[in-house]
């Protein structure tokens, strides 16, 4: 079981970039661009969503 | 030699019963490999993560898309839903009441009172999907729409 949040959030980004890049490009370089592209961009978006969401309560104000 | 639809509905089947496998048929081995992988490990952190496989609920809508994508996954897909329900079942009773419905949702909150049951779930839809979008460039590559 991994509750890290952060390692399933890395773990399901690089399944999901090398299995497009594997889908969309033929060429080996392609690919590993396309892999890294998709992979920060999940990331580092996530995060951004992340530290977006911090100032906000888990539960509402009673 | 098969004629292409025979060939496309061959590789489509066999996409669906392994993952990767329509690629492997249409001779892309190297893709297919990696299609595998990808699709078996997806699934089995899905299950190693308490992730539970959908029902079909009249009540909830949503529930027979997702069945649908669990479903998607292939003869795999039967191990999570043992994992599950200690059964093979694709659909809840109507009835509420029904002995079996009362087991069913018993078993299912078991799961979702796991801390990672959200993460596993995921993986398994996750797992589904892709192996849709394989079944798909399977077809596509069998009719020559693609290399």
């Amino acid at each position: 079981m991994l509750r890290s949040h952060f390692l399933n959030m890395i773990l399901f980004s690089l399944l999901v970039s090398v299995f497009f890049s594997f889908l969309t490009q033929t060429d080996r370089k392609e690919r590993l661009k396309v892999m890294m592209i998709l992979c920060l961009s999940m990331v580092v978006l996530s995060l951004i969503i992340a530290y977006a969401m911090f100032p906000f309560p888990l539960s509402a104000p009673r | 030699m098969p004629s292409k639809a025979a060939e496309a509905f061959v590789s489509c089947l066999l996409a669906w019963l392994i993952p990767g496998g329509g690629h492997f048929y249409l001779g892309k081995r190297k893709r297919a490999l990696v299609f595998f992988l990808v699709i078996v490990a997806t699934f089995s952190l899905g299950v190693a993560n308490d992730g539970r496989s959908y029902l079909m609920d009249r009540q909830q809508p949503l529930t027979y898309l997702a069945t649908f994508t669990n479903i998607a996954t292939g003869p795999l897909e039967l191990i999570s839903r043992q994992a599950t329900y200690h059964t093979l079942t694709y659909s809840i009773p109507a009835d509420e009441n029904d002995p079996v419905a009362v087991q069913l949702v018993e078993r299912m909150r078991q799961k979702v009172r796991s801390v990672t049951d959200e993460y596993g779930t995921t993986y398994l839809l996750a797992a589904g999907l892709m192996n849709i979008l394989l079944i798909l460039d399977a077809f596509d590559i069998s009719i020559g729409r693609k290399d």
